[in-house]
């Protein structure tokens, strides 16, 4: 599949990039040629990068994942913002971007700072990644359960819970029709 | 007057999928609504980093009951971007033509969703029999009436068979003629202009703020549409508009839907005469079994029936998916937005607000 890219599109994206190196350190930008930003960086630059892209039109929060690495002992969070149109009618180069924001934090100690006063609709992700991986989100309102109806040892969506132990140990218990009817006799 | 704890859903007659809320009523107007989604216990992400990446395909169309077909489209766009495939030209336009036959067939499933929830049953039974008409194509064409599997990594699974744009095209010509039966029996029926004008207001700033995408935006007035924005497969070689509102409430947004249809339907003509007439429809991919894809991350998206689906998918040079995580539009309007829009309004609106904002809770739960 082909995605047209226009060299206008280009030059603004590394006029942003110019920006954001000059205003933070620390960032290790990639550009590619789809329109998709990725940024590196450190967890204490997260919430100011975040407000600077918000100011500069990138209001649109996406998705907050998660990546667990666990050879390396370390969560990746992943925020992917984009931009809502400027323009009702028209639209424009900014629109098709992407910037994917990443940063690392501990594995052992899973905790990081909430971005819900900067972006509402952060609320439901970090409830859910608080679920999934059992990263604790500090100032984040409510941390109630979203999905899941119990609590895990090792939540389910790190690498080292075994989906099929979980199954085993939950379901295999159970005893089967031909065993209950032996039980009965 | 005394507060009450309301369980509405997931067994009650206004509510669709498993979803269930929680209501805080004085009298009967809502206070505060506390959406709970987990009711479907999958595991969908998870399952999927255990599974080679073409064994996904019967997982990702699951996802969304009501219109498999663009997650299907997501998850081979992920493919096809980290391992660098190209769609012959001709698949592109298939591709095309079967996402918008998912689009119609999705508002209609809407369409009966509300009308049934509002007790307009005879609407309900067309809107219903008028999708059949399409699953049947779908048969046809793919052997399947709901989950298809049609989509894959490189183009599609297979060419249209003999005659069946002209079928197509008979079926859509049979859908529109009945656009004006559904206009005085539904969309401008004075019954159901009073149930749906002013409930449910989600202004341009609040949807902005809460994340809001597909026919919330569109209903404020913004052309917010992914297939104009970014363009994928062949929409950027056809002509088309995306139709908007501007009032914001739950009748904008039905009407917004509405036009979106039509629009569908008139984008498939547009797609057929442009289409060319023979070529491959896929591109050769290895051997599922012994597919490793190259190490890289990657974050598309397009334009589902309900607003802008993404997908952030990681490879770790494996046969395997080592991330997958959908950001489905379901999520933020069952979530962030029907929360907010449920303040003040009441008991009797829920469904029909949660309707309108197109909440599918499959497309929520992990």
């Amino acid at each position: 599949m082909t995605y047209a890219v226009s060299k206008k599109g280009n030059i603004n994206m590394e006029l942003l990039k110019q920006k954001l190196l000059s205003g933070f350190n620390g960032l290790d930008i990639q550009l590619r040629d789809d329109q998709r930003m990725f940024i590196s960086t450190e967890k204490e630059s997260i919430l100011s990068l975040l407000s600077y892209l918000k100011n500069e039109g990138y209001e649109h929060l996406a998705l907050i994942s998660c990546n667990d690495w666990i050879n390396q002992e370390k969560f990746e969070l992943v925020y992917i913002l984009s931009a809502y149109m400027a323009d009702d009618n028209h639209y424009q180069e900014k629109e098709k971007r992407s910037i994917i924001l990443k940063t690392n934090i501990s594995r052992k100690v899973a905790k990081f700072m909430t971005i819900t006063n900067i972006f509402n609709s952060a609320e439901p992700y970090e409830r859910e990644l608080h679920e999934m991986f059992g990263i604790i989100f500090e100032g984040h309102p409510r941390l109630t359960p979203l999905m899941l109806e119990r609590e895990y040892e090792v939540p389910p969506f790190r690498k080292d819970f075994d989906s099929q132990n979980y199954v085993d140990n939950t379901f295999g218990k159970i005893p089967s029709i031909a065993e209950r009817k032996e039980g009965t006799k | 007057m005394r507060e009450l704890e309301l369980f509405y859903g997931p067994q009650h007659l206004g509510m669709v999928g498993n979803f269930s809320i929680t209501l805080k009523v004085e009298g009967d107007r809502i206070i505060k609504a506390d959406a709970n989604p987990g009711y479907l216990h999958r595991g969908f992400e998870k399952l999927m980093e255990q599974r080679t990446w073409m064994q996904n395909f019967p997982l990702v169309c699951r996802i969304n009951v009501v219109e498999p077909d663009h997650m299907e489209l997501i998850y081979s766009m992920g493919v096809e971007k980290l391992a660098g495939i190209e769609v012959p030209e001709r698949g592109k336009f298939i591709r095309s033509i079967f996402c918008e036959m998912a689009r119609v067939g999705s508002h209609l499933f809407g369409l009966w969703a509300y009308a049934n929830m509002l007790g307009f049953d005879t609407v309900a039974n067309w809107a219903m029999y008028h999708r059949d008409l399409l699953l049947d194509l779908f048969e046809e064409l793919t052997g399947a009436r709901v989950y298809h599997i049609y989509l894959r990594p490189g183009g599609v699974r297979r060419d249209f068979p003999e005659g069946f744009t002209d079928k197509l095209i008979e079926t859509l010509h049979k859908i529109g003629g009945k656009v004006p039966d559904y206009n005085t029996t539904f969309f401008e029926n004075s019954l159901f202009k009073q149930r749906a004008e002013g409930i449910g207001i989600v202004t341009r700033e609040e949807a902005i703020r809460m994340g809001a995408v597909g026919h919330t935006i569109k209903a404020t007035g913004m052309k917010y549409d992914i297939r104009k924005i970014e363009p994928y497969d062949a929409y950027d070689q056809v002509d088309f508009d995306i139709p908007v509102r501007t009032d914001g409430d739950a009748y904008s947004r039905l009407l917004a839907i509405r036009d979106d249809m039509i629009e569908s339907v008139h984008l498939i003509f547009k797609l057929i005469d442009k289409m060319p007439k023979n070529g491959a429809v896929y591109t050769k991919t290895p051997n599922p079994f012994k597919w490793n894809i190259p190490k890289g991350e990657t974050y598309v998206r397009c334009e589902s029936s309900r607003g802008e689906l993404g997908l952030y998918m990681v490879s770790n040079g494996g046969n395997k998916p080592y991330r997958v995580h959908f950001n489905t539009p379901s999520y933020n309007h069952g979530l962030t937005v029907l929360e907010k829009a449920l303040v003040g309004e009441s008991v009797s609106d829920v469904g029909n607000i949660m309707i309108s904002l197109y909440v599918v809770a499959p497309e929520i739960d992990r």
